[in-house]
């Protein structure tokens, strides 16, 4: 495995001269092709400023970060969101659907944003809807949707342009644990079948468990890293709850 | 406590509707301003016809107190359903429904005081503007000056209160209604969009094309006043289904996946757009026909400022002209009363003659355009019984055809400044409205007066005389010459001098040329002078009113046996005017309202468009894009309803514009007043849009950040 994306002593500063808040203090890692990686880390440490980061939607202060060769810290706002639509997919807890579109609509839109054709954006929307096993909702509304199948929407809205990264921010924070695991089971798949590269923040040890490698945040600062390796993922949960059980089990 | 509350969500109001409170500013400014109208003095005592200024523009006032009552409570309710969760939980922290619906009215109230204040404030000024527009209107001196009549307060006071009464009725019963699940629920409400039927729905809109294109087709042929109704009732159906066609079609060719909706950012605009137009189809009928009488008000408007442009200063271009019934009247007592009132360069008395035929009346109503085919025979020939019929029972020609001798002509042209002209022997002029001349220009092969009869008492009176002169046209002339009744009705045939000799005179005329100008209600005292005649007089001959004739002009009439020019031309100024400035208070009125609706509702959805845009940015999309995305969806939102109601007006105002140049002979072309009321309609748009647009972005940037 290569170093896909490149994370070089980033930092993070809030605030105004009397009152710096430091959300993420010289940060440094990478994540490699094809990796599941976790973000957790209690409230107030780091890691949805840490995601926002590496979605683009948000600037460092200082540090730089590379996707491949590309510096996204030296683009403008333009090349941003060009960068954005090329390169990213992103789930949220919100889900984040336009509540004035179809299920199927949602998909094609990402698709037809980033100029694909007729036949290329149907055919595609069609093998996303299959994948994510929301063929039957198609047609409908997010409001006429359960949490699990719009979630899954937004998962294959992210994917629709085979993104280098996606990015997941609490993706089960809304869901019930039968769609959380549904889902989780299609991040998996997507990871190790497709070869998605997803970078998770969340603050669900069941979540977690589903990741490859897990940082721990704290204060901004990556202060753990556990890789799964080949354990079975029961051990790896068990792992994860002993870190928390060290930090004094608050993650959020 | 609550009048504070009162006070900071009234504040808060202003803010987040802030074009609401401009456009409720600008209906209290317009109020006071055009109120002022009815309680100035200064007009008064120039014209006795004031009193129509004030029934019109108390008529506007009662259309435009509906229109904003319905602003009012349209927006009453809106801010309501906005802030349902709000009122939710005050009921939950324990508030009574009354004091809430108390405290609600109360910001409502407060909102209207500080329109009606600040609106009164700019009227003052306003006010000038248009009272210094109605003076230039009128060819008066205006002098600046800031007056306060208690009259004009009260009534403005009353009026816009009276809107707001009006409107806030139904609210006490609206919330007496609801509970606080309701109230708590409301708010998302609009996020559930409920597509059925939508192949069926979208029919609607073929057959309002089909209507349209209907209405375009035989609008100008509608007849009796069955299909004047039955044309009404499918024009409001169609402005009202019109939208839900629209709205489920787009859904139809979006569900058909339709290539367009593949192209960059136009299923989320065609999704949004259609949305949108569901949820407002009554309210998007409703601003179609707001637009479309503001359309037609400011097109009518403009047909009789041109007039009053083009004609006014041309319809009486004598100083005074006097009409008498009495072939023999010497106009003595009148010149006798006119030296005493005005200083005199000339006085002119003269006839107009006839032949005891009506051979030139029947040419005239078988030949010009206005008649159409009314008065001919199917092989295009006149009807002479229908002719003589009209000719004795309608107030346009005069029953005999209506001559003058060249000197008396020469001589009046002179007194205009016109070139003098000659005639041969066997010729004859026309003398004719200039909206008439391009319809008489073959008269010279049509109408030939040979059939001259002898003159009347003559041994051979009724037959044609042995040595009659073929008399042909040898000139048309179109200059204005008052052929109003005075000289003629539409036209007069210039004779040589000696052929007089076998007519007869028909009614006599005084032509005044005066120094100066005339003093204000001469006319009125030289109609009076008339009345007090002597008993034989008024036996003998008809009254002058009842037998002058006033042409064919119909739109715009005022037939003065007396007409001085000076007191004629401001009374017809003052009574446009009282008709323009009340069509244009109502089509301002209107516009603004209807285009407060579009941009309230779009501003107060800009929060949740907020959240779109932000996906769409996550999605990839450039600020530059969202932008222009924003324009785009502006534009398709705003011009909507404007470019129904310009289709629909459009036949309307085109066909009336046609008719009125054809009977006015305004030179302009008939097309001109829909363009212009165009050009003003989106001047005021565009101030609209652009503030729109501008707030949609700032509001839509805060909730991206």
């Amino acid at each position: 495995m290569n170093s896909y994306i490149r994370i070089c002593d980033i930092e993070k500063y809030y605030g105004n001269a009397s009152h710096v808040t430091k959300a993420v203090d010289r940060l440094s890692f990478t994540v490699d092709r094809g990796e599941f990686v976790g973000v957790m880390g209690a409230s107030g440490s780091g890691k949805t400023t840490l995601l926002n980061l590496l979605a683009t939607i948000d600037r460092v202060s200082a540090g730089h970060i590379f996707y491949g060769d590309t510096d996204i810290t030296a683009l403008s706002e333009d090349a941003l969101s060009e960068f954005r639509k090329n390169n990213l997919g992103f789930v949220f807890q919100e889900y984040n659907l336009l509540d004035t579109l179809t299920i199927e609509e949602n998909i094609s839109l990402a698709l037809t944003l980033r100029g694909s054709g007729k036949k290329r954006a149907q055919e595609a929307t069609a093998k996303l809807l299959k994948l994510l096993d929301i063929e039957e909702v198609r047609d409908k509304f997010p409001y006429q949707t359960s949490g699990g199948q719009k979630q899954r929407c937004a998962c294959a809205r992210a994917l629709a342009n085979d993104p280098k990264l996606l990015l997941a921010d609490e993706p089960t924070g809304a869901l019930d644990s039968l769609s959380s695991q549904t889902l989780l089971e299609t991040f998996t798949t997507l990871n190790q079948n497709l070869g998605t590269t997803i970078l998770m923040v969340t603050h669900d040890v069941f979540s977690a468990s589903y990741c490859g490698r897990i940082l721990f945040l704290r204060d901004g600062k990556i202060f753990h890293e556990l890789l799964r390796g080949a354990k079975p993922r029961q051990l790896f949960l068990q792992e994860i709850l002993d870190v928390l059980s060290f930090t004094g089990g608050k993650t959020e | 406590m609550y009048l504070k509350l009162a006070f900071r969500n009234m504040k808060r109001s202003a803010r987040d509707y802030l074009v609401y409170l401009l456009t409720m500013t600008l209906v209290s400014a317009l109020m006071y301003t055009f109120n002022g109208l009815l309680f100035q003095n200064e007009l008064r005592q120039y014209w006795n016809t004031e009193d129509m200024m004030e029934v019109m523009v108390c008529l506007a006032t009662v259309f435009i107190m509906l229109v904003t009552a319905w602003l009012i409570a349209y927006m009453v309710r809106f801010m309501m359903e906005k802030r349902s969760t709000e009122f939710g939980i005050y009921l939950l922290l324990g508030m009574k429904k009354n004091a809430m619906t108390k405290l609600y009215l109360r910001e409502n109230i407060l909102l209207g005081a500080i329109s009606l204040l600040s609106g009164m404030f700019f009227g003052i000024f306003l006010q000038q503007v248009l009272m210094a527009a109605l003076f230039s209107m009128l060819g008066m001196t205006y002098h600046l000056h800031v007056a306060f009549h208690p009259g004009t307060i009260s009534m403005t006071v009353f009026s816009f209160g009276g809107c707001y009464l009006l409107s806030l009725f139904r609210c006490r019963r609206k919330f007496k209604k609801m509970n606080i699940r309701d109230l708590m629920k409301a708010s998302q409400k609009n996020e559930e969009i409920k597509e059925k039927y939508e192949q069926a729905k979208r029919l609607l809109l073929l057959l309002s094309v089909l209507f349209i294109l209907l209405f375009w087709r035989f609008f100008g042929a509608l007849q009796s006043n069955g299909d004047t109704a039955l044309f009404l009732v499918g024009l409001v159906s169609t402005i009202f289904l019109f939208y839900i066609g629209l709205s489920a079609s787009i859904v139809c060719y979006i569900r058909k996946k339709g290539s367009l909706i593949y192209r960059g950012e136009n299923l989320f605009l065609l999704r949004q757009f259609a949305s949108k137009v569901r949820t407002m189809q009554f309210t998007m009928g409703t601003l179609t026909a707001l637009f479309t009488l503001a359309f037609m008000g400011s097109s009518f408007a403009l047909m009789l400022g041109s007039w009053q442009t083009h004609l006014l200063k041309i319809k009486y271009p004598f100083d005074i002209l006097l009409y008498s019934p009495d072939p023999a009247d010497t106009f003595e007592r009148e010149m006798q009363f006119l030296k005493e009132k005005v200083t005199s360069l000339e006085y002119y008395p003269y006839r107009i003659y006839t032949d005891g035929d009506n051979r030139v009346n029947a040419w005239m109503l078988t030949h010009l355009s206005n008649w159409g085919t009314m008065y001919q025979n199917p092989d295009g020939d006149p009807n002479m019984p229908d002719i003589e019929n009209m000719l004795e029972n309608y107030n346009t020609y005069y029953v005999c055809d209506t001559y003058m001798g060249l000197s008396d002509y020469n001589h009046l042209r002179g007194m205009l400044g016109y070139e003098k002209i000659t005639l041969k022997e066997d010729e004859y002029a026309l003398q004719i409205k200039s909206r008439l001349a391009q319809d008489v220009q073959d008269i010279a092969d049509s109408l030939k007066l040979s059939g001259i009869p002898e003159a009347p008492g003559s041994p051979g009176a009724g037959n044609l005389h042995a040595d009659s002169p073929l008399l042909v046209c040898g000139g048309i002339y179109a200059d204005p010459f008052s052929q109003d009744g005075h000289n003629g009705c539409d036209y007069l045939i210039i004779v040589p001098d000696k052929v007089l000799g076998r007519m007869h005179p028909y009614y006599s005329e005084l032509a005044v040329d005066i120094d100066g100008s005339a003093p204000p209600f001469l006319r009125e005292e030289l109609d009076s002078l008339r009345t007090a005649g002597t008993e034989a007089f008024r036996s003998a001959a008809p009254a002058p009113e009842d037998s002058m004739r006033q042409g064919s002009d119909t739109l715009i009439v005022f037939g003065a046996v007396n007409a001085v020019r000076d007191n004629l031309m401001a009374s017809m100024a003052y009574m446009l005017a009282s008709v323009t400035i009340p069509l244009f208070y109502i089509s301002l009125v209107f516009l603004c309202v209807a285009v407060t609706v579009l941009s309230v509702q779009q501003l107060s959805d800009s929060a949740n468009y907020g959240f779109r845009y932000d996906v769409l940015s996550k999605l990839g999309l450039k600020e530059s894009e969202i932008h222009s995305l924003i324009f785009r969806q502006l534009t398709a939102y705003y011009l909507c309803p404007a470019l129904l109601a310009i289709l629909i007006s459009g036949k309307m105002i085109l066909f009336a514009g046609e008719r009125f140049v054809m009977m006015t002979g305004v030179p302009v072309s008939s097309g001109s007043f829909f363009l212009k009321s165009i050009a003003l309609f989106f001047g005021i748009y565009l101030v609209y849009f652009a503030l729109t647009c501008v707030s949609f972005t700032r509001n839509v940037r805060r909730g991206h950040r």
